[in-house]
């Protein structure tokens, strides 16, 4: 037995070296801290990518293990105010500024990362994103805080991704019908193409619809083309110089009579809507995308307009190549809406998403954030990117050809002209009367007329909820730069607390110059009503 | 044994456990934690860290209640009939907290209350900067004020509500609060009607301020440099929009304004103006 006992102990030992060495993590699983990560991204693809960052950070961080929480997103919100309200939210989730009745969440429960985001990366080290400020690193330098913080100034969230919209093709489909596989390379051809998808569904004796059809993708598909079209009435209406149209500015533009839909870019608009509806299975407006996801996978339809949110699920679930194809646009000699037309609409930004903000009661502060960091670090967000399909939020970190479809260059216009939808409830307008346009005995004057009438009240009640948000947004930070003013009045040399207080009340008298302003808009329309 | 004896046991038992519980450690709850929560908008922790504070004087302890009270708006009727005579008292005194409660107070009657009352908060904006001229709350009232003089004012016109907004402006010594107020001005200059040449102006020494938060100081920078193109100023367009081009690289109107750009360089060409 004897001489059995050293070779068993170096070899136990060269063991352990190479677990230690390569694993670092203990062999019986006991680890001092747990975190968890929520979202709703549970559609394919996603939580396998973090479920990749997580094995790894595990390896690397032996005292931590790391929880994915799915959560779906119809109960997202009611979940989110349940375990916020319960103090038994996860330490890190997914949260965006356009959830609905959440507005107050994030100055209450999230902690800022500002201070965080302008150190480097530490899991930077070695790549070429080393000694970059963590900020530094996003591709959009999260600027999507910059127009959404919660407290304008702080940035509370890291992100994962960036995307666009697409027209998802089924190649095998398109080689059938056109004897090629390549994508229609104008709009002209995409013309042609719905002609020869008719033929090709009459010759085989069963449909084929150039675009799958829901209510969802039908609203996507037609607000995208819409936008091409009426960038010129948005160039107009920017009066105030910024570039771009917000909502609250194109509301009371249409409610001040600067545009309307009787405009002939946006009458040449709706007869383009009503060529694409024509390329759809009839009765659309009745289904969910579910439906359209069904028709373009029983290949029964050749494209599926949708965001790139889209794209792995597609791939996946797919029996046949499945590419990401940017929108052929129409041309300014286009004979619908040439004459509207001042160039390309862009199909995509990189403005980037999916963020993950911190619970401001996590018990972790410090192990959540490290994990944020690899997550987002080049190797984390690569590990991401590879197991997911959907590309990275940082910068310089190579990614798949899949992946890389998902982004767009800088070559198009990114205008926020009217469209068959103007913010607030008004998407249901357009919803209810499309009959009226695509329907038998419809057409765009009917249409445009019916617009025109309806969308009013809706358009006012979204402004005048727009007036209310910037309302609420103001009213509680009185006290609080009040408490700043205490703060500062026992710590006079923490330039900290007043810088903090200084952003406050900027963001304050910003909301509140805003709700006013609206106000005043608002008197003015009911002024001149009872005129 | 006795039928009582499990009973006594478990009393016992449970309580070495509560005499094995650590004491809650107070001795860390200050003004400042308070003062703490309540900036960041957790009032009911704040309350309940002010329950909890040992060694506070009485005027701050008062203003504490009334801002704790203020907090979560929107507040009923009787609610403020509680907190004003509280601030109304805190007013009565001569020093940052007096101040602060006069402000408050003001703030009630002019945004928080449902139904404003814009001359009311004018009068204690009046008092505010007549006891403490120098005080940061008298200049921050000056701010408020002057946003209702520019939109709520609905009896004036456009050139009189611009005109009373300028007067406040005037008074203005913060370099920061300036700039909210002149930008506010500027953009209703703007919304007013009034010629470019005299929108400009404003919209440029707001931006000369800096320290605007979120997508503002974009918009500013690309504002300015529209809005002088539109004037004609083609060199002030070109500087603005050159420094949107520094300052804001991952700006999603990055392909507008370079569109834009493209035509002020022709504009300048044909002037013979290019460099």
């Amino acid at each position: 037995m004897r001489k059995f006992a050293l070779p068993v102990f170096v070899l136990g030992y060269v063991v352990a070296v190479w677990w230690v060495f390569t694993k670092s993590t203990p062999i019986v699983d006991e680890r001092d801290v747990t975190i968890r990560i929520a979202h709703w991204q549970i559609e394919l693809g996603p939580p396998d990518g973090i479920d990749a960052v997580i094995k790894r950070y595990e390896e690397l961080n032996p005292r931590v293990r790391v929880k994915q929480v799915m959560v779906p997103g119809p109960v997202y919100r009611q979940w989110m105010r349940a375990n916020f309200s319960g103090d038994t939210a996860p330490d890190i989730v997914e949260y965006g500024a356009w959830l609905d009745g959440l507005a107050d969440l994030p100055v209450r429960y999230f902690d800022p990362l500002t201070e965080d985001l302008l150190e480097p990366n530490p899991y930077n080290q070695g790549t070429v994103l080393e000694g970059v400020p963590w900020l530094k690193t996003f591709a959009d330098e999260l600027s999507e805080q910059r127009l959404n913080s919660p407290e304008p100034g702080q940035y509370y969230c890291v992100t994962l991704s960036r995307g666009s919209q697409r027209l998802f093709c089924n190649r095998n489909l398109l080689r059938e019908i056109t004897g090629r596989e390549e994508p229609p390379a104008d709009f002209e051809e995409m013309r042609e193409l719905f002609r020869q998808a008719h033929a090709y569904g009459e010759k085989r004796g069963r449909a084929v619809y150039p675009f799958a059809g829901s209510r969802d993708n039908v609203y996507w598909l037609m607000s995208f083309y819409m936008r091409g079209v009426t960038m010129k009435v948005g160039q107009r209406i920017d009066e105030n110089g910024y570039m771009t149209v917000y909502p609250r500015d194109l509301m009371w533009s249409f409610l001040n009579g600067r545009w309307s839909y009787q405009e002939p870019d946006v009458k040449a608009g709706l007869a383009l809507l009503a060529e694409l509806s024509e390329q759809m299975k009839p009765g659309y407006m009745q289904f969910v995308r579910d439906e359209a996801v069904r028709q373009f996978l029983n290949g029964d339809a050749l494209f599926l307009f949708a965001g790139t949110w889209e794209a792995t699920s597609l791939r996946r679930l797919a029996d046949f190549p499945v590419d990401a194809l940017r929108s052929p646009q129409p041309a300014k000699d286009d004979p619908v809406v040439g004459s509207a037309i001042i160039g390309h609409v862009s199909d995509g930004d990189n403005v980037t998403g999916f963020g993950f903000y911190l619970n401001k009661r996590t018990p972790h502060r410090k192990e959540a954030v490290d994990f944020l960091r690899f997550l987002t670090s080049y190797e984390g967000i690569k590990l991401f990117t590879d197991h997911s399909g959907w590309p990275p939020s940082v910068r310089d970190v190579p990614m798949s050809e899949e992946a890389a479809s998902a982004l767009s260059p800088d070559d198009g216009f990114a205008y926020g002209g009217p469209n068959i939808a103007v913010g607030g409830a008004t998407r249901t307008v357009f919803e209810r009367h499309l009959h009226a346009l695509t329907g038998p005995g419809g057409s765009v004057d009917k249409f445009a007329q019916l617009m025109d009438a309806e969308m009013r009240e809706p358009v006012r009640e979204a402004l005048a909820i727009e007036q209310r948000a910037a309302r609420w947004a103001m009213l509680p930070q009185d006290t609080r730069v009040v408490a700043m003013g205490q703060l500062e009045r026992s710590h006079p040399d923490d330039a900290a607390t007043e810088l903090r207080r200084e952003r406050l009340e900027a963001a304050q008298n910003l909301s509140e110059a805003r709700a006013l302003q609206i106000a005043r808009q608002l008197r003015d329309l009911a002024a001149r009503q009872n005129e | 044994m006795p039928r009582s004896y499990p009973a006594l046991g478990a009393a016992l038992i449970g309580l070495s456990f509560v005499t094995l519980a650590p004491a809650k450690d107070l001795s860390f709850v200050t003004m400042d934690t308070v003062w703490s929560y309540a900036a960041s908008n957790q009032p009911l922790e704040a309350k309940a860290a002010l329950d909890d504070v040992e060694t506070v004087d009485e005027r701050t302890k008062t203003l504490a209640e009334a801002v704790l009270a203020m907090a979560r708006p929107p507040l009923s009727e009787g609610d403020w009939a509680k907190i004003e005579p509280m601030l109304a008292q805190l007013a009565q005194g001569d020093d940052e907290i007096a101040a602060q409660a006069l402000y408050l107070q003001a703030r009630m009657h002019q945004v928080q209350k449902t139904t404003p009352d814009y001359a009311r908060a004018e009068a204690l904006y009046d008092e505010l900067a007549r006891r403490w001229p120098e005080s940061h709350w008298a200049q921050l009232g000056f701010v408020k004020l002057g946003f209702v003089k520019l939109f709520a004012n609905d009896a004036a016109a456009p050139r009189a509500r611009i005109a009373a907004a300028e007067v406040l402006l005037a008074m203005l010594t913060e370099p920061a609060l300036r700039r909210d107020l002149q930008l506010q001005i500027g953009w209703a200059a703007l919304e007013y009607g009034f010629s470019l040449d005299d929108v400009l102006p404003h919209l440029i020494a707001a931006d000369a301020v800096g320290g605007l938060m979120g997508i503002t100081p974009e918009d500013l920078v690309i504002q300015i440099g529209e809005l002088s193109f539109r004037a004609g100023h083609l060199a002030q367009a070109k500087h603005y929009f050159e420094r949107f081009f520094a300052e804001f690289p991952t700006s999603t109107r990055i392909y507008n304004v370079r569109q834009r750009m493209n035509e002020l360089e022709a504009a300048l060409a044909a002037k013979g103006d290019g460099a």
